[in-house]
């Protein structure tokens, strides 16, 4: 299945993919890190495949399901283990819990709206022949 | 009315397409410049619509307070003063200043009614961002224009970004040079400031403030004394070169008076010159300089020494600021400009324009520029949809002034200029109303009404045409009927309407007639001077001393992405405000140690002009020796230099000499 994955090299940290979310789901589900101002990166949901929110919760609330992880806010306590497992930190509080729902009908808001293509959305072989692409092109490029 | 209207963004000039829908905004996957993608104040653009901050009724000042008047009051009482001025005191004492953020329409009526009562003192912000592009690549290149579009970016093998943060300005652009690197492209970054563009570098060059002249002869030098110049390009389709003498300019003299390391001058002109397409990108960094014309002229020279402009992916890409300066500028909402680059000093032709409107006499000579208007003697000023209080300095700390004359101010907001007027009128913003926009590119696009404007405010091209009525003129209020005009006065938009302006990326111009397909990249055959040939002209480094032991740090201005220009639309975004809530001011640590400053202290910065507080960060991206304030709070505009570019009337906003302290 088609996840999201940042190429951290080409983000701008407009914080474009910010206020995207923010503006479909009322509270931001990802945000851009600014290191030492020298570089930018965006934390969000990585919808990992041994998902550490998913182990610890208590009551099923957050689980694995196929290649995403689903949250059913019902069974969900606010106990607040998810957000301190999560190893990007991309779960919030904000009266129930935030996190990436993969939204947008197919593409997310925040992979659309990204204007430097940082966010991109794809099957992992699809998105590491793409990148293997562009770096044999830039190589060839410094030959020339 | 469908459910969703495809809209260009109010913001930049980058001219973005989205959908407006009922429930908000829909990404455009098939718009040739954003391919669906929008910044951060995009994403944010339908928040100024349904503000509740938004002017609903016309209002008219009496003693300190307002009251509602109906439209019929508003405007007798405009055309009534507008009169007694022009009666009393003659067309020398009234003045305009236009908007680059309303459509080509709306300009073009509104520097007509002008230009018909006697005045050519019609000025519009392009004043304070591209006035240098308008003189010096104008008279180099025969068009005052980006020469090629911004996707052809992708096209580029190495593309010099001098005076440029469009990662935080323009930001869609950098997903164009990000292409271009994805095939091997060189950038380089000539900025002091470590900014997020630079984060794109291949070649970083840090330089000293206003030392761009110096870098680029430096460049040039190099570039003639290794034999990288195009020399059939230069015979062929330019001319001046033999005056062009850059012998001076050795890397090592270069090095001394920018700071940079010989190499990176060596590096960066041989990468320039040797790929097969190179594109130079500059914006206010080279034009807010009292030597802000002769900057544009450096940037030209080499371009055209090299033959680097003029085919898919070399060129010279002056980026505009607002989502119409470009088009306002075609449309002569300027001093020095009728509408179609006609100058307010050639009569003849002037004389077309003269027919076309079957006036009488057209004035002649260049008007009041936009700094010039608060020392005028001035009875009568109208200003649409400009915050000049806190975008201009010159207005900033001479506000009073403007207090003595009638003042009209058509706006979506109670801005602080508008809260010196004598009359208020509400304006429709962009998706209430119906005209064209000419982006950066020349792209210009049709932008249709998605709603209805709150209470009685009224699209400006309305409010103009009831306006002309009551001096005695009778124009068009429909935006089709307008362009049909446009398409006469301006050679350029000849053959644009509604139907190509109105597809999916509107049409690029010149576009001479109504089926041409536009064109995307200017000069390839010829310039568009009057022999066809660019002109090549010399310019020097003035060494400037700018510092003082009273004021020993250089402050630098620009924008940040969260916000836009005066913040007039921006600061009613929540979305934006909290990311971006407060002044402040960038310091390098060593600075920050020398005086006495540390993270998150309230400062004041000190210029030669004012003092404004600020709250300080720390970063060691800011070079030493320097200080940034973004001038979307209106502080810095108080302390912002008033020297000009007597060649554009520009004032030098980029840099000033300064000190910094403590506040306690």
């Amino acid at each position: 299945m088609a996840k999201i994955y940042l190429n951290p090299e080409r983000c701008i940290g407009c914080r474009s993919c910010e206020v995207a979310c923010e503006r479909e789901h009322g509270h931001p589900r990802i945000s851009v890190g600014t290191v030492s101002d020298l570089a930018a990166v965006p934390l969000y949901c990585h919808q990992c495949d041994a998902a550490p929110c998913a182990a610890v919760c208590c009551t099923g609330s957050l689980r694995q399901d196929g290649d995403m992880v689903k949250f059913n806010p019902d069974l969900c306590t606010l106990c607040g283990l998810c957000l301190v497992a999560c190893p990007f930190g991309a779960i919030e509080l904000d009266s129930m819990v935030q996190r990436c729902d993969m939204c947008g009908n197919g593409t997310p808001v925040c992979v659309t709206t990204c204007p430097a293509e940082a966010l991109v959305l794809g099957d992992v072989d699809v998105v590491t022949r793409s990148t293997r692409a562009r770096a044999a092109a830039v190589l060839a490029a410094r030959l020339r | 009315m469908s459910a969703r209207t495809p809209t260009v963004c109010p913001y930049c000039a980058v001219g973005c397409g989205f959908y407006i829908t009922r429930s908000g905004i829909e990404y455009m996957q098939d718009h040739p410049v954003n391919e669906g993608s929008l910044c951060p104040k995009g994403n944010a653009a339908l928040d100024v619509l349904n503000h509740v901050d938004r002017l609903r009724y016309p209002m008219m000042r009496i003693g300190d307070g307002w009251i509602r008047v109906s439209w019929e009051e508003a405007l007798d009482r405009l055309a009534e003063e507008m009169k007694r001025a022009l009666r009393e005191m003659g067309p020398k004492s009234i003045a305009f200043l236009g908007s680059a953020k309303c459509t080509n329409e709306e300009n073009y009526l509104f520097q007509k009614i002008a230009r018909l009562v006697g005045t050519n003192s019609i000025d519009n912000s392009a004043r304070r961002c591209h006035s240098p592009t308008i003189v010096a690549l104008r008279r180099m290149l025969g068009t005052p224009a980006m020469t090629n579009p911004i996707t052809d970016l992708a096209l580029s093998d190495c593309i010099l970004l001098i005076g440029s943060n469009l990662a935080e300005n323009h930001p869609v652009v950098a997903r164009w040079i990000l292409r271009a690197r994805d095939r091997g492209a060189a950038v380089i970054v000539a900025d002091p400031r470590v900014t997020p563009t630079a984060w794109l570098a291949d070649l970083h060059l840090q330089l000293n403030p206003g030392t761009d002249i110096a870098l680029i002869n430096g460049m040039i030098n190099v570039i003639l004394r290794e034999g990288l110049e195009n020399r059939s390009f230069i015979k062929e389709r330019t001319g001046g070169f033999e005056e062009l003498d850059v012998s001076d300019y050795t890397p090592d003299r270069v090095s001394s008076i920018t700071g940079l390391s010989a190499g990176d001058i060596v590096r960066a002109a041989r990468l320039y010159a040797k790929s097969s397409a190179s594109t130079i990108v500059y914006c206010m960094g080279i034009t807010q300089h009292t030597c802000g014309t002769d900057n544009v002229t450096a940037c030209a020279n080499l371009a055209l020494i090299c033959g680097q402009i003029g085919r898919p992916g070399a060129g010279i890409l002056p980026l505009r600021g607002q989502n119409n300066v470009q088009g306002a500028c075609d449309m002569g909402a300027l001093a020095d400009f009728y509408p179609g680059w006609r100058s307010v000093d050639d009569s003849r032709e002037i004389d077309e324009l003269r027919r076309l409107w079957n006036a009488g006499a057209l004035p002649v000579g260049r008007g009041l520029t936009a700094d010039m208007m608060p020392d005028a003697d001035l009875r009568f000023l109208y200003v649409m949809g400009e915050d000049i209080v806190n975008s201009d300095p010159t207005v900033s700390r001479r506000r009073g002034k403007l207090k003595r004359c009638f003042m009209v101010v058509q706006e979506i907001f109670m801005t602080d200029t508008a809260k010196l007027a004598d009359l208020v009128l509400p304006a429709a913003a962009w998706a209430e109303k119906e005209g064209t926009f000419t982006s950066t590119e020349r792209r210009v696009q049709w932008v249709s009404r998605a709603g209805e404007p709150p209470g009685e405010a009224r699209p400006d091209i309305w409010i103009l045409a009831e306006v002309a009525a009551r001096l005695g003129f009778d124009f068009p209020s429909e935006p089709e009927e307008v362009l049909a005009e446009i398409n006469q006065a301006v050679p350029a938009y000849r053959g644009i309407s509604r139907r190509n302006a109105g597809a999916r990326g509107g049409i690029i111009w010149p576009c001479p007639h109504p089926d041409h397909p536009g064109t995307p990249v200017l000069h390839a055959e010829r310039f568009s001077t009057p022999d066809g040939r660019a002109r090549i002209s010399p310019v020097h480094h003035t060494p400037l001393e700018r510092t003082s032991p009273e004021h020993p740090l250089i402050l630098l201005t620009g924008r940040v992405v969260l916000h836009y220009n005066s913040g007039s639309m921006t600061m009613r975004s929540e979305g934006l405000v909290k990311r971006e809530p407060e002044m402040h001011v960038d310091v390098n640590p060593d600075d920050a140690a020398r005086f006495g400053v540390a993270d998150g202290d309230t400062v004041v910065v000190e210029t030669g002009w004012g003092r404004a507080r600020a709250r300080a960060r720390v970063t060691p991206r800011q070079k030493r020796g320097t200080l940034f304030m973004p001038f979307h709070f209106p502080e810095t505009n108080l302390i912002a230099s008033e020297l000009l570019d007597r060649n554009a009337m520009m004032p030098e906003l980029k840099i000033a000499a300064c000190r910094i302290g403590r506040a306690d």
